[in-house]
């Protein structure tokens, strides 16, 4: 430590200090809007959530700074509640179900699509566009098309010979399966994009070197793309499913919750419960359960991708 | 039989074409129909069986939604009430200026990351929070926070919320662009006698525009299609035009497809023209350094 | 025009050191070439001059001025980089005038000195065009050209010539030789090539482990290194050398191995016992086709065009090379057996630690 002290009281690492000093101020005021907006807009909504969660209140018991404190009360019938059990239940399985949905095609279509062959840009332009299209469009199309009397029944009937009027969107066993083929149309590009942007960054000299050792194009596929693209994977599975998580475009504008409950995702619980049956606190401690699930899940998801970015920083040194 | 090399191409290449021809039918099927439809009279939006190509096309659709015009057609629905270019107006503004702020500081950001670490790469992912939590968990209380602040159903109100759920996207794709450029053609210029702010005028951000473009647009798909923050906290007054797309499904008068599918392809044209324009950067906005160049 | 001096200049990243206490001058006008291998601590002290870097302990001086509060813009030196660094927006006319803008030097002077310069490095021909459309060795005279304008009162090359084939190097090698004696200002230049740095030095500064090895002129370092490190590091083919130890016999010293034995010159008697390493570089090694002290069997003969180089095994872990003038395949043939001969005057003994003995 002697050197270090030595250091410290050296006239000639004032200049480094000023520096650091500027560089720590340039870096608050870079953040500060950030930290500023984040204070005022979000800030004062978790404490209001988290009073809600604490304090029962409906819109129809006046004044919401009178509510009464009820402890754990809403918490408990919250986190009692069978309903948002099955929310959950709903989310994750439409959140997997579309993920995995995405990737599968995405990856299969990038794996034709890598190299460069003849019409490439012309599908590539094709398959990209349903991201380009607003969800909720994506939405009043998949009505339009899925309805009774909609052209998918109407190309089902002509190939079958006879009248199928299938009821893609009542039917309470369809309804949820339904939503996540839209999702699935809706986002494959964005799998597709980022899988064939980690195929083409690859490099070619392992693979071709693995060739000439006489491993035949699954091989290849298995034991050096494969791995080697593990970390785009685990990107394009972990965004699209944290995204799935918060659909509503679709879901809302299409089902509402309905028919009966089936498509009731966690985001189509919390809204009707705050703003269909205005139980403003069980809302808030739905949301702060949900919250909290959320952010476990995205804590898990940060350490995967960062655990998976320090190895490629290794990598490629 | 042993396939030889040509043939074996020849499998492949047919398997690959048959393959991308059946997903381009998926795709393109249902813009097909929406475009379809918007050309559609009022009788054929329900037909049995289905029309799918209309003998009788017509503008009316796009006249009524974005006109206000009655004349050019004959029907039962009543003239649409809704207000798009009003909506489009919003629309606009709520996402030119969300997206120009998220840019910015998105930007200046990153290039502290990258010059100067003045976030660490722990706080860059946990930057990512900002997006990856559904925003509906937090709507109901800060739509009452809003309304005491009197930002609810405002332009600003909106401004706020997507500036701060971009934010994430923005600095982590321009860091990529700015991660690109060498610092030593920073210090060259610094050496031959440039000033900080010199050096990012004349040498930084010439080499890093096409890479803020792209943010810009990437950014702006984002809040121009933005849904749940839009209708909960903005309903009535400022609404933008996904919300009033959705509005013509509540309507009284039943559905009204041909209208709907007018007022969608009006919506969704700009975002397929600014997605094309930056297709090549696209995956970049959503690989937060995963994928290597 | 400059003198730089580094007084106990020391240099940390967290805890590993890249310059431990340097202490060096810099004549006004010399021609200084720092070498060493990668991560020797040459480049950091090169970007410490420039001001890229703060030393941690100690004091740049400048012509008697403590410098190391100043912006690398207000120090008045040049650089030239590795990667080149060109500004690849702007044409090459713009990328030479950068450093006159900077200065607020009026246009219609700018204009003079860019072509001036331009013709110094005949690149006259490429004012129009982008850094993308260049080769190497042009977009290097660029960067040449660039730092030159503005008249800077030491130059910094960092391994400028590194990225270029050999051909290339060698001719912008001879650029920055003429370029250095027409100017006369100060140059420190940054390598890893002990060719570049023999040819073009008044004098080297061998870096290793972030320490001066050993500081001379190239023919003091060549002749007479001071250590292992240095001996090694020096010469190409670099100098033969063999690991063995001093044993004495018939009250004489001589060195062995498990595959030869040597008398060792009178002048080292009195300093030397145990393990040591012996040097000789291949030139200086004597063949002979009758007696010499050491028998051994040629392994392997490469013509070089002008010179011949046989390899020997001669005991030692790479093979022993000697260089023979002219080409002699005709003489010498693989597996033929030949007596070599180490002059007195031009062994080198190492001991353990790699000092000089």
């Amino acid at each position: 430590m002697g050197s270090n002290n030595l250091a410290g009281t050296s006239v000639n690492s004032t200049r480094e200090m000023t520096r650091a000093r500027a560089i720590k101020r340039f870096k608050w005021i870079t953040i500060s809007p950030i930290v500023v907006i984040f204070l005022v807009v979000l800030m004062p909504a978790l404490i209001l959530q988290l009073y809600f969660s604490f304090f029962g209140w409906t819109v129809y018991l006046g004044s919401w700074w009178d509510a009464e404190f009820v402890g754990f009360e809403i918490f408990e019938e919250v986190l009692t509640d069978e309903r948002l059990g099955w929310a959950v239940i709903r989310s994750l399985y439409f959140s997997f179900g579309s993920t995995v949905g995405c990737f599968l095609v995405g990856f299969g279509l990038a794996l034709l699509m890598y190299r460069p062959f003849k019409g490439n840009a012309f599908y590539y332009i094709m398959f990209i566009i349903p991201m380009l299209t607003v969800p909720i469009v994506v939405a009043y199309t998949g009505e339009m098309l899925l309805y009774q009397n909609g052209p998918i029944n109407g190309i089902l009937s002509s190939l079958l010979g006879h009248d199928i009027k299938v009821s893609w969107l009542a039917d309470a066993d369809i309804a949820l399966t339904t939503v996540m083929i839209m999702e699935i149309w809706n986002w494959t590009p964005f799998s597709f994009i980022i899988m064939i942007a980690g195929l083409a960054s690859l490099p070619k000299e392992p693979q071709e070197a693995a060739q000439i050792l006489g491993a035949g194009k699954f091989r290849v596929f298995f034991e050096i793309q494969l791995p080697l693209l593990r970390p785009v994977i685990l990107l394009a599975l972990i965004l699209r499913f944290l995204e799935a998580m918060a659909e509503y475009p679709k879901i809302w504008s299409l089902f509402q919750g309905g028919p009966g409950s089936v498509t009731e995702t966690i985001p189509v619980l919390i809204y009707l419960t705050t703003w269909n049956y205005f139980e403003i606190s069980k809302g808030a401690a739905q949301s702060y359960v949900v919250m909290i699930l959320m952010i476990l899940i995205v804590l898990g998801a940060i350490w995967v991708l960062r655990r998976e970015k320090t190895n490629l920083d290794q990598m490629y040194k | 039989m042993r396939l030889n090399k040509r043939n074996k191409k020849y499998i492949f290449e047919g398997f690959r074409y048959s393959t991308l021809t059946i997903w381009l039918v998926i795709v393109g099927f249902p813009l097909f129909w929406i475009v379809g439809t918007s050309f559609k009279p009022d009788a054929e939006w329900f037909a049995w069986p289905p029309v799918y190509w209309s003998e009788t096309p017509t503008l009316s659709n796009y006249a009524n939604v974005w006109m206000g015009k009655e004349e050019l057609t004959v029907t039962q629905y009543a003239q649409s009430m809704q207000k798009p270019w009003k909506a489009l107006g919003n629309s606009t503004l709520v996402a030119l200026v969300s997206t120009s702020l998220s840019v910015f500081f998105g930007a200046i950001l990153a290039y502290g990351v990258s010059r100067y670490q003045v976030l660490t790469e722990a706080r860059m992912f946990q930057l990512l929070m900002l997006r990856m939590v559904p925003p509906i968990v937090i709507v109901a209380p800060l739509s009452l926070h809003y309304s005491t602040l009197g930002l609810l159903d405002t332009h600003l109100g909106l401004i706020l919320v997507y500036f701060l759920t971009t934010l994430p996207y923005a600095v982590w794709m321009t860091k990529s662009f700015i991660d690109e450029i060498p610092m030593e053609i920073e210090q060259a210029a610094e050496i031959l006698g440039a000033s900080k702010w010199r050096t990012i005028w004349e040498v930084v951000l010439p080499l890093a525009r096409s890479g803020l473009v792209a943010t810009f647009l990437f950014i702006l798909i984002l809040t121009w299609s933005e849904y749940l923050l839009a209708l909960l906290l903005s309903k009535t007054e400022v609404v933008t035009l996904p919300v009033e797309l959705s509005k013509y499904e509540g309507s009284t008068e039943g559905r009204v497809y041909g209208r709907q599918a007018a007022l969608a392809v009006g919506i969704t044209i700009p975002l397929i023209i600014i997605g094309i324009f930056i297709r090549k950067h696209l995956a970049r906005g959503f690989s937060f350094g995963m994928v290597r160049r | 025009m400059a003198h730089i001096e580094f007084k106990n200049l020391r240099k940390e990243y967290g805890s590993t050191v890249a310059v431990k206490e340097l202490n060096l001058e810099i004549d006004d006008g010399e021609f200084l070439v720092l070498v060493g291998p990668s991560g020797c601590g040459k480049t950091t002290t090169l970007r410490m001059i420039a001001g890229f870097e703060d030393p941690t302990i100690g004091e740049i001086l400048m012509d008697g001025r403590v410098i190391n509060e100043l912006e690398p813009r207000d120090r008045n030196i040049g650089m030239v980089f590795q990667s080149h660094a060109l500004f690849p927006h702007k044409t090459i006319y713009d990328n030479i005038e950068f450093g006159l803008r900077m200065k607020k030097i009026p246009a219609e002077e700018r204009r003079i000195i860019v072509k001036e310069v331009a013709e110094m490095v005949h690149i006259t021909p490429l004012l129009n065009k982008r850094p993308g459309q260049l080769s190497g060795g042009e977009s290097q005279r660029v960067a040449l050209a660039r730092t030159l304008v503005t008249k800077p009162s030491t130059f910094l090359l960092d391994e400028p010539l590194s990225s270029l084939d050999a051909k290339l190097r060698r001719e912008l090698r001879a650029e920055v030789d003429r370029l250095h004696t027409r100017l006369r200002t100060t140059f420190v230049y940054v390598t890893h090539d002990q060719e570049e740095a023999m040819t073009l030095a008044d004098r080297i500064v061998v870096m290793n482990n972030g320490e001066i090895e050993q500081q001379g002129t190239p023919m003091d370092i060549y002749s007479n290194p001071k250590s292992y490190f240095v001996a090694d590091f020096f010469g190409s083919p670099s100098m033969n050398l063999i690991n063995g130890e001093i044993v004495e016999e018939n009250n004489k010293l001589a060195f062995k191995n498990n595959q030869l034995k040597v008398q060792i010159p009178d002048h080292f008697s009195d300093k030397v016992s145990g393990k040591v390493t012996l040097g000789i570089r291949p030139e200086h090694v004597k063949i002979k086709t009758d007696g010499g002290e050491i028998q051994d069997v040629i392994d392997l003969v490469e013509p070089m065009g002008k010179d011949t180089l046989l390899y020997f095994k001669a005991g030692a872990e790479r093979p022993f090379i000697v260089i023979i003038e002219g080409l002699v395949t005709n003489d010498f043939k693989s597996g033929q057996s030949v007596g070599l001969d180490f002059p007195d005057d031009k062994v080198f003994l190492f001991n353990e630690h790699g000092q000089r003995l």
